[in-house]
């Protein structure tokens, strides 16, 4: 219980000044600006529920866009209308073609399978760690997207889905991105997530202590499987038209920008980052199209926004390797600055009486 | 078992060119213990250094070649001095991560320069003629693939044994420290390291375009994706390691390929990748890797 108010308490700054930055744009922006702003809380979900399991075991995964995607489909493929379902996946299997279900449940039903889809993976990814573990992350990302593609009969393809009823809007990415990173906090800070951070800095000291680590690894695993699912019901549910190249390594790129850039480690670094890189990546993409600057018309530069993510892993990597953050959260840098302001209170007083 | 023969050349060929990725990779891995996902866009480079040539003021197949294999080694060198060198020391979730962003900034250097489209590269024509050996016609190219490998192989084999700087690479592979201590420069080894790779991948990526014809930004991808794949099933770092997962790689992706019903072909990636996440569970360091037990001072 007490963990449980310690976690409102220190989540409540980000959420509050996410939401009052989020109401203002949903109140008073431009439609193309609510747009961006959706994308920014969506990613937001996906690269929180990412670093739930990349900043607490120190496993990098190249997979978890998947679970986006996986719910996205099974979001899709349960509230797509008959009628045109009938003309998008008439051969649809398990009988799939002629139910539809409310948003709701679809949404309940979407979150279980990617649960389930990585409870199982996860039992194979808990054991294996090291480049063979990112390798095997890496295997979930290219088998979702070769089934998304080929199971033609049931996802349609390469080619989008569409007519999936929009349901969604700016309020809810914002209470979904409130709660994932309340979720994210308290496991940071129990006693799992505390015992996990532990095995990614030294795994044989943490084994002597008696954590178990790979029990850890599938609950992290899990956990963050079920945010970025919710991040895969906001993509579906707000776009109405989703496609496998949506899930693949452009997406994972953008994500793992966003995760590391601001510190993967901590839950407060990645809500910078994914500012950040949100900011950066829509300014690229106004200089791709050439604009006018000056009365001067710059050329048009497709692959601007892609270079721009590239160049920002490598300089982060090289530059500052912890992110922005490091290891501390907001709290943690209001904290040391109170502490380092008393202190010099402190000095100052003696100064006097001396 | 003219069919057979034909499907075994196939194979080979794949499994030569998965070999040479895997070779390069392994060979920077197991000196620095970097995992270079930029490799694949040695091949990209390749690609447009021979694509450049031909339409600038070389426009002699022939000379694509070397211009493909030189500007891999280029690249190669390029990207160590440029990105690995201040990452040297790092994790191996760093050394990752670099990589992937060096591969994203190639990719869209030449997205933001030439084109998001394929261009065309012209290759020697021979090179997509057939053998005809009594009853059995193959492909040139997938026997010439072979060869080469093999030839690339050897060579690599006689540097490593009896250059300098091959057994400084044999020994930094084992401990970096003693090399440096019997005063040979880390600089030099890791460079030569890496030019290694890079003449490996142009060598591949000459194959690659011309089985193509044509170069496009992400055409080092997928090929890497598989290298990557080779190499971690052989045992990351060690070389017999890489080129025997490369092999078994490309004879096993024909096997699919052929013993397959056309309507799964599509799942073939899949399959191979499933099996080798299974492999890689039950041997988390590879087919070859030794098994290493947590806290081992020689990891």
């Amino acid at each position: 219980m007490n963990h449980l108010l310690r976690t409102a308490r220190n989540s409540a700054l980000p959420i509050i000044v996410l939401t009052a930055v989020g109401t203002l744009i949903y109140f008073f922006a431009e439609a193309y600006q609510v747009r961006i702003a959706y994308a920014f809380f969506m990613n937001l979900v996906v690269a929180i529920g990412l670093q739930v399991f990349m900043g607490n075991s120190g496993v990098v995964s190249f997979g978890h866009v998947s679970f986006m995607g996986v719910s996205a489909y099974v979001v899709a493929i349960l509230t797509i209308p008959l009628a045109l379902k009938k003309t998008q996946i008439p051969d649809a299997p398990f009988g799939l073609g002629f139910v539809q279900f409310d948003v709701v449940t679809a949404i309940l039903i979407a979150l279980a399978v990617t649960v389930a889809f990585a409870w199982v993976s996860g039992l194979l990814i808990k054991r294996v760690s090291g480049a063979a573990g990112e390798i095997l992350t890496l295997a979930v990302l290219v088998i979702c997207y070769v089934v998304f593609n080929a199971w033609i009969d049931l996802t349609r393809g390469p080619r989008s889905l569409y007519g999936i009823p929009i349901a969604s809007s700016l309020p809810w990415a914002m209470l979904a991105s409130a709660f994932v990173i309340f979720v994210a906090k308290f496991f940071r800070d129990s006693e799992d997530g505390l015992q996990l951070r532990a095995s990614s800095e030294n795994m044989l000291a943490a084994r002597s202590m008696g954590v178990r680590v790979e029990r850890l690894r599938l609950k992290a695993w899990v956990l963050s499987g079920f945010l970025v699912a919710i991040g895969g019901v906001l993509h579906a549910t707000y776009l109405g038209t989703i496609g496998p190249n949506s899930y693949y390594f452009t997406q994972t790129f953008l994500i793992m920008a966003m995760v590391i850039l601001g510190g993967m480690r901590s839950v407060s670094g990645v809500i910078v980052g994914t500012a950040l890189i949100s900011v950066g990546s829509e300014l690229a993409r106004t200089l791709e199209n050439g604009p006018m600057v000056f009365g001067t018309k710059l050329p048009t530069m497709f692959g601007l926004t892609g270079f721009f993510l590239g160049a920002v892993i490598v300089l982060c990597m090289t530059l500052r390797r912890d992110g922005i953050m490091g290891d501390d959260e907001f709290e943690d840098v209001l904290r040391n600055r109170r502490a380092s302001k008393a202190a010099k209170a402190a000095a100052d007083t003696a100064a006097q009486a001396v | 078992m003219e069919y057979f023969i034909q499907q075994l050349v196939n194979a080979l060929s794949v499994g030569s060119e998965y070999a040479l990725l895997a070779l390069g990779l392994a060979i920077v891995f197991s000196i620095i213990g970097l995992v270079n996902f930029a490799h694949g866009e040695l091949i990209t480079v390749a690609g447009y250094a021979m694509f450049f040539a031909a339409a600038t003021w070389l426009p002699n197949p022939w000379l694509a070649l070397p211009i493909g294999i030189g500007g891999a080694a280029l690249a190669a060198i390029v990207f160590e001095k440029v990105a690995f060198r201040a990452i040297r020391n790092a994790s191996t979730n760093t050394g990752i991560l670099t990589a992937f962003g060096v591969s994203i900034i190639v990719q869209n250097v030449f997205i933001i320069f030439v084109a998001t489209r394929p261009k065309p590269v012209q290759t020697p024509d021979f090179l997509s003629s057939m053998i005809t050996i009594g009853e059995l016609t193959v492909p040139t190219l997938q026997v010439l693939e072979t060869v080469v490998t093999t030839i690339a192989i050897a060579a690599l084999l006689i540097i490593l044994k009896k250059t300098t700087v091959g057994m400084a690479m044999r020994a930094a592979s084992k401990d970096f420290m003693a090399v440096r201590l019997m005063g040979i420069k880390a600089n030099w080894v890791i460079q030569s390291a890496f030019i290694i790779s890079g003449i490996l991948a142009g060598i591949a990526a000459v194959f690659i375009i011309s089985r193509r014809g044509a170069v496009d930004p992400f055409m080092g991808s997928v090929p890497v994706l598989k290298a990557f794949v080779a190499c971690v099933l052989g045992g990351l770092g060690s070389l017999q390691g890489a080129v025997i997962g490369g092999v078994a790689l490309g004879v096993f992706e024909v096997l699919l390929q052929v013993t397959l019903p056309q309507e799964i072909t599509a799942y073939r990636d899949a399959i191979v990748f499933g099996v080798v996440g299974l492999v890689l569970v039950a041997f988390p360091q590879g087919l070859l890797g030794r098994k290493v037990e947590l806290g081992d001072k020689e990891a």
